[in-house]
């Protein structure tokens, strides 16, 4: 069984360039599937974003994956191996921040990041990382005093303090300010590109999840319903460019494309040299995601062409 | 890390905050002073034998409350908040936790107990054992009574569903305390009271206590006049063995279940109740 999942995944790439692998992952609350046969692939070394309207089961599967959760159907693999296994030196190599915690109240910052880092065979040095997230004049501080945004920090240095091989983060930067999502952004970039860290991301922050993620998928009543680079994504949903110039008359023009190469191409010819206030935007993630998320609410595709087709038809006429 | 010694530094540490904090502290030491007060009270003046029960059932209930009363609530408590299902991503950090909280309510437990004791020699006259015997015999009681209460206490926090069912389990277990004998003898109950008594540990507890601190005479006070040692030997036995047989499954049960979506879903409830 194993040998037949090693063969077929060293056609692309090798198994072991996968630092989570699902398939067919279900999970079943009462009558309900929340999960409804997942098959999710991440790379080592990428920072993957999964997406996804509230209540999707992004949580869900995340703490499946975090070995938090017993899945009911499927196969998962992390880091070569079965979460639910759950052994210590697996653990050692997972760092995980959940969506909300309020834990160790009482200890103070740094004795609690110091504390944690005793568990871990090559911990970060808690007093730098400390500093990186922004928390060194709270070290003395009780967590339970710090605001909702410093706590988040906290729990983020907590996540990483053992250096893991893949960090998970379930919505880490709610209730952050804009310089600390800044520095945060940094911060798991630099785990990433540096570290060479696998990043799991959730997040609501469309912008966020654009700016860090390499690869992005879409979880959508318990099933992945689009993955791949937010190009990829871009053109899976028939998402349009936005081309912008300003007319002989001075007039601002815009025209929605999916080729917005070829339409630059056009007005070239149309003008016969330079477009006077040429501004070409891709469609960005919010613009695919939305795209996506609310074609697939309506009932029929048919229903979305027409609704896709509106909202051209809106913007394109000043 | 070693995550013995690493449960080592969190009993350090969650002592160290008890000692921070004021009010912690006075709380932590309010058990012991309140069975002295009632000692003192009840003394009167004169020292009799009656009076001397009040520390001895101070000792046995200290231990009876800290392992059934305040076990439960740390356990309770950091399954709440989260504390555990943090623990549980960190490798060997649950054997450190557990090692931890044991040796925490340890420490606090003897410290409970030798300000009794010395407070109890100080104030009533009455509190250490007189003879080797007695010493050997306060010492198995209270590691006997230990055992039995502690690991039922941590099985007790791990199933104990939400806060209400907390309130409500805690009522029976205070009563329990006013009807061991640590206050008044055990004889001046009607049988079916003393029966109901003797099934829990405290009862044993509180005469094994008696039997270490009081003159041999103080025996005629007991229900049929007799320190019962076999049979407090027997009865703490069987809630040791208990103990250690249900706490490692429910703990791990409690730890398998506890989960993030768990966690906020309790946080929603909590900040519901806070709005209104
Ligand atoms: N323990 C549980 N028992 C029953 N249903 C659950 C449980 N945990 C989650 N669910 C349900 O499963 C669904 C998916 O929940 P999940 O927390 O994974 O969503 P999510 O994508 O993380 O949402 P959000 O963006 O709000 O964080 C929800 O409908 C939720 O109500
Ligand atoms: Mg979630």
């Amino acid at each position: 069984m194993t040998t037949t999942v090693r063969e077929s995944a060293a056609a692309d790439g090798g198994v072991h360039d996968l630092a989570v692998r699902t398939t067919g992952l279900r999970m079943r609350y009462g009558q309900r599937d929340v999960l409804d046969g997942l098959d999710l692939e991440i790379r080592r070394g990428e920072l993957f974003g999964l997406l996804g309207p509230n209540g999707a089961g992004k949580s869900t599967t995340i703490e499946i994956l975090e070995g938090y959760r017993r899945r009911s159907a499927g196969e998962v693999e992390v880091l070569g191996q079965d979460p639910e296994r759950d052994d210590p030196s697996w653990r050692a190599r997972i760092g995980i921040v959940l969506q909300s915690s309020r834990d160790h109240g009482r200890w103070r910052v740094g004795e609690l990041l110091d504390h944690f880092a005793g568990y871990y065979a090559e911990p970060f040095d808690p007093a730098e990382l400390l500093r990186t997230v922004g928390l060194s004049a709270q070290a003395d501080q009780q967590t339970a005093k710090l605001s909702g945004g410093q706590r988040r920090r906290l729990d983020v240095a907590m996540g990483i303090i053992g250096r893991p091989e893949l960090l998970f983060l379930d919505e880490p930067t709610t209730g952050f300010d804009p310089e600390a999502r800044r520095d945060f952004h940094e911060l798991i970039r630099g785990l990433r590109d540096v570290g060479g860290m696998t990043i799991v991301l959730t997040t609501h922050d469309m912008t966020e999840a654009q700016q860090l993620s390499d690869r992005i998928g879409i979880l959508q009543a318990g099933r992945l319903t689009a993955v791949g680079t937010l190009d990829e994504l871009a053109a899976a949903a028939r998402a349009r460019s936005e081309v912008r110039w300003t007319d002989h008359d001075g007039s601002p023009r815009r025209q929605l494309t999916a080729d917005p190469s070829h339409a630059v191409w056009e007005l070239h010819q149309q003008y016969g040299g330079p477009i006077p206030g040429l501004e070409v935007r891709r469609p960005t993630l919010e613009d695919t995601y939305l795209g996506m998320v609310s074609a697939d609410l309506a009932e029929s595709t048919a229903n979305a062409t027409a609704t896709a087709t509106a909202t051209a038809i809106r913007t394109e006429t000043p | 890390m070693n995550p013995f010694r690493l449960g080592l530094l969190r009993a350090a540490i969650e002592l160290r905050q008890v000692l921070r904090s004021r009010k912690d502290f006075y709380s932590y030491l309010s058990t012991p002073l309140i069975f002295l007060a009632v000692a003192y009270w009840r003394a009167g003046g004169d020292k009799g034998q009656t009076t001397q029960l009040v520390p001895a059932g101070g000792v046995g209930s200290t231990i009876f409350m800290f392992g059934l009363m305040t076990v439960p609530q740390f356990l309770f408590g950091d399954r709440e908040d989260g504390t555990l299902l943090r623990l549980r991503g960190v490798p060997g950090a649950m054997t450190a936790y557990l090692t931890g909280k044991t040796l925490f309510v340890l420490a606090t437990m003897i410290a409970s107990i030798a300000v009794l004791l010395l407070g109890g020699t100080a104030l009533l006259g009455v509190g250490l054992p007189s003879s080797p015997t007695q010493w050997l015999t306060l010492c198995w009681v209270l590691l006997l009574g230990i055992a039995a209460v502690v690991p039922i206490g941590a099985a007790i926090g791990a199933l104990l569903p939400a806060r209400e069912a907390l309130a409500l389990y805690l009522m029976p277990v205070m009563g329990l305390i006013f009807v061991s004998g640590t206050f008044s003898p055990l004889r001046n109950l009607p049988t079916w009271l003393q029966d109901v008594a003797s099934a829990f540990p405290l009862r044993w507890i509180a005469q094994g206590v008696r039997s270490a601190l009081l003159p041999d005479a103080a025996k005629s006070y007991e229900p049929n006049g007799s320190w019962q040692h076999l049979a407090t030997l027997g009865a703490l036995t069987a809630w040791v063995l208990l103990g250690f047989l249900l706490a490692p499954r429910l703990l791990r049960r409690m730890a398998a279940r506890e989960s993030g979506s768990r966690l906020s879903e309790r946080e929603q409830k909590r900040l519901t109740k806070a709005a209104y």
